[in-house]
């Protein structure tokens, strides 16, 4: 039961990305790990996310994607995600709980992206009112792609009073 | 004469052997095999030999070495690259010299394909310390892989994660267990980013049917893994509404270092997973076993690891769990704001997820913008829920959701924290695993006594605390009964597998109730006064919950049996009908159970059956009860009082 949500859910997370221009150079892509499964160029970018996801629900996920010093096939990340590809990989992969905690100007998943994008504990609060402030436009941009949404939180600290200063990104 | 130039002959014959072998002795010597290092190898491998280091515990924490019934010793790893020699799985001494060996070579080696040194970081480092390696006779390689892995979890403590049992999953029924690398610096709000290290089975997408037995009996290589956090707290509480509880652990820097050497190295590892002991929750123990080698885990352990039995386990070592964090499912979450709130606010919440008109409603608009929040979230919290347990959710669904969300939004204020007070209690509160009684009773008016022993888990009746609520999975159960006006001592009942999962609906929950039970009774038929009888039974239906002295729920199925007993024509019968029963708390301690069953069978000998259970448990100790149960079958009565103690 559970196992069709998740593939659903990402089929069209994933499918999304298709068009998108972040598609960055494999060679410079984050080796073995999700981050390449995301970002890669692959010829048929509408089945990554099922496979991702369904593995998930296996257990095969763990192994292939995160696992632990995974020498083969060019890996140079051991399992891990690449730094630069943190912030936009956790937007994408956890949209639907950044979405709510958005709306509601609270929540875990929401400081964690904070922390994320550099905005310090003590100025989190300005951060959650941003967000929720602009809730309706950044969702929308997001259903198109997460990366651009993470783009245009980007922007509205970059225009904030008060966030442009404190922030350490 | 004749024979002296001879002699000169051979004279000169042999000085040149000689100064062909002078000449070439160098040479020789070299391919006797003692370059410099390789003299420094003997001379490391003779000192491990003195100092007895193969024996010690650490070398066997790290190889993964168990005791054989012989004496000897076999790793529980089974892939061939983490051993460094051929005989390495057994013979402990072996590995140790062909270690010390590979350890001057920069060829890559293992899964991993990385230089001995990094890849078994921890057993260099290990060796280095024991045998203090001279760094230039054994230069030290740079491991930058490691480094950077390393690096990358800002590690400062391991916290164990347990994931509650989920019945609908064959494979999470006894529950999951993770540990998660604490990062520095993490907060309750940021805790989801930090990795774990996850163990699990390797199981084709289409394992289908194969999966149990395979599962069972080692057909499935498992593997180590670092999933971020977030991906397993969306698995677990999102999609498979289990509740989960987090035990931070106590560990030093140097434990905490020594616990991720380890598990990069086993990163080259893979076992083979046996459901019921060489499980997820073993291979983590020996991995914590590794950070701090006085904690002896794994040693508890013979037969199975039931996850809810390691966590019992490492609460119960002093000083080892320094916090308990309890993070509710979905569902859970849903069930208590629900409960919060008056009937006309359920209302109106209700009324939210099926129709987004509600949202301009007058019902909604006149109260507190906090109250309001309320509703909007719980809203919004059921509408998630349906779209993450449905097969293919409806598109409005999450139109409804997002509609509810922006006029959230809309209300300038952060929602207020809900305290989730658990439904079930944390897992070490509650009852060990295996179960012995002794009873007495009576049968037909003949004195009997009994001895039970059960191999897990828990059962209806069973002290609740600690449990999921309302679930029984009774695996390898057998009792032996002695009559006394018979004189006969015979094996009265056994239980391979008694499942029953009851789901109470209301009007936000709709899962279906069902129970599968395969065993045997001993039962009185027709003319047999004590006879062995075949069971499979199997049913689906379902419960409701209510709330009028303590906690109540009844149940209902519908379901199917074929028994299989000399004392029926034809050896067997199969047939269907139904089950009621009631399921009441009358107290903390004291609990009821009572059920009728209507049975007809159709098929070999036509006959039908009328049954009814009445059983209470009395809960003395969190391991002692008592139990009354009455059994009612056509003809035949039993009373039995027993005492049961949890081990």
């Amino acid at each position: 039961m559970s196992k069709k949500v998740i593939m659903l859910s990402v089929a069209v997370l994933f499918g999304m990305q298709a068009g998108l221009a972040l598609a960055a150079n494999p060679d410079t892509g984050p080796g073995c790990g999700l981050g390449k499964l995301a970002w890669s160029d692959y010829a048929h970018q509408k089945n990554i996310g099922p496979q991702v996801l369904m593995a998930t629900t296996n257990g095969t996920f763990g192994s292939q994607t995160f696992g632990i010093s995974t020498g083969t096939s060019g890996c140079t990340n051991d399992g891990k995600v690449m730094a630069e590809q943190k912030t936009t990989m956790f937007a994408q992969l956890n949209f639907e709980n950044l979405s709510q905690e958005m709306a509601q100007g609270q929540g875990e998943h929401l400081a964690s992206l904070a922390t994320l994008m550099g905005v310090p504990a003590e100025h989190q609060a300005a951060f959650f009112a941003l967000t929720q402030e602009r809730y309706t436009s950044l969702v929308k941009t997001g259903e198109a792609s997460p990366v651009a949404m993470v783009k245009a939180i980007n922007d509205a600290i970059a225009t904030h009073p008060v966030l442009a200063k404190v922030s350490t990104r | 004469m004749k024979s002296k130039p001879r002699v000169f002959l051979t004279r000169h014959l042999y000085i040149a052997v000689l100064l062909f072998i002078l000449l070439l002795a160098p040479a020789s010597r070299v391919d006797a095999g003692a370059p410099p290092e390789n003299a420094y190898l003997v001379e490391l491998i003779d000192k491990g030999l003195q100092a007895k280091l193969a024996n010690e515990r650490e070398w066997h924490l790290l190889l993964h070495y168990r005791n054989d019934l012989l004496g000897g010793h076999t790793s529980e790893q089974d892939d061939p690259g983490f051993f460094m020699s051929p005989d390495g799985k057994t013979d402990p001494q072996a590995e140790l010299d062909a270690t010390l060996k590979q350890f001057f070579s920069d060829e890559l080696v293992g899964r991993s394909k990385q230089p001995a040194q990094c890849a078994f970081i921890a057993r260099y480092t290990w060796l280095k310390q024991r045998l203090a390696f001279d760094e230039t006779r054994l230069p030290s390689i740079a491991c930058e892989r490691f480094d950077r892995w390393y690096a990358d979890f800002e590690a400062q403590s391991i916290t164990l994660i347990f994931p509650s049992a989920f019945l609908n999953n064959p494979a999470s029924m006894f529950g999951h267990t993770l540990l998660r690398v604490d990062q520095k610096g993490q907060t309750e709000q940021t805790r989801i980013l930090a990795y774990t290290i996850n163990y699990a089975a390797d199981v084709p997408p289409d394992a289908g049917m194969a999966y149990p037995i395979r599962g069972i009996f080692g057909g499935y290589r498992g593997y180590f893994s670092t999933i971020p956090y977030y991906l397993k707290v969306q698995e677990y509480r999102d999609i498979e509404n289990r509740d989960i509880w987090e035990y931070r652990l106590n560990f030093s820097e140097h434990q905490v270092r020594r616990f991720l050497m380890h598990a990069w190295e086993l990163g080259n590892a893979s076992f083979d997973y046996f459901f019921f002991k060489e499980n997820c929750s073993y291979h983590l123990l020996a991995l914590l076993d590794y950070a701090d080698p006085t904690l002896h885990l794994t040693d508890e352990f013979l037969f199975w690891t039931v996850p809810a039995d390691t966590v019992r386990l490492i609460a119960s070592k002093p000083g080892l769990v320094s916090g308990i964090a309890y993070r509710p499912s979905r569902s859970n979450v849903i069930r208590r704001k629900r409960e919060s709130l008056p009937s006309e606010e359920r209302e109106i919440a209700h009324r939210l997820t099926k129709d987004v008109g509600e949202l301009k409603s007058a019902a909604l608009s006149r109260l507190e913008p906090m109250r309001q929040i309320f509703l909007l979230d719980l809203a919004s919290d059921y509408l998630r829920y349906r779209i993450d347990t449905t097969d293919e959710p409806p598109p409005e669904l999450k139109e409804r959701n997002r509609a509810i969300l922006a006029a959230r939004s809309e209300i300038r204020l952060p929602s207020e924290e809900f305290r989730v007070e658990p439904f079930a209690k944390q897992p070490e509160l509650g009852h060990n695993t295996s179960r012995v009684s002794v009873g007495a009773g009576w049968r037909n008016n003949s004195a009997f006594e009994e001895q039970t022993i059960r191999a897990g888990y828990h059962d209806l009746l069973d002290p609740e605390i600690g449990y999921t609520p309302n679930a029984q999975i009774e695996i390898a159960s057998v009792t032996v009964r002695t009559y006394n006006r018979h004189n006969q001592t015979r094996l009265e009942r056994a239980t391979l597998a008694n499942v029953v999962s009851l789901s109470p609906i209301d009007s936000v929950f709709h899962a279906p109730s069902w129970k599968i039970n395969v065993g045997m009774n001993t039962i009185r038929f027709g003319s047999c006064q004590l006879c062995s009888n075949g069971v499979v039974n199997g049913g689906i239906g379902a419960a409701a919950e209510s709330h009028w002295l303590k906690r109540e729920v009844v149940f209902a199925f519908a379901e199917a049996e074929a028994n299989y007993s000399h004392a029926y024509a034809e050896d067997h019968r199969v047939g269907g009908g139904g089950t009621v029963g009631l399921l009441a708390d009358l107290t903390d301690r004291w609990k009821l159970m009572a059920s009728g069953t209507y049975l007809r069978y159709a098929l070999g000998d036509k006959s039908d059956d009328f049954r009814w259970f009445v059983g209470q448990r009395f809960t003395l100790l969190q391991n002692l009860a008592l139990r009354l149960e009455y059994n009612h079958r056509d003809r035949d009565n039993d009373v039995l009082f027993s005492f049961q103690a949890f081990f």
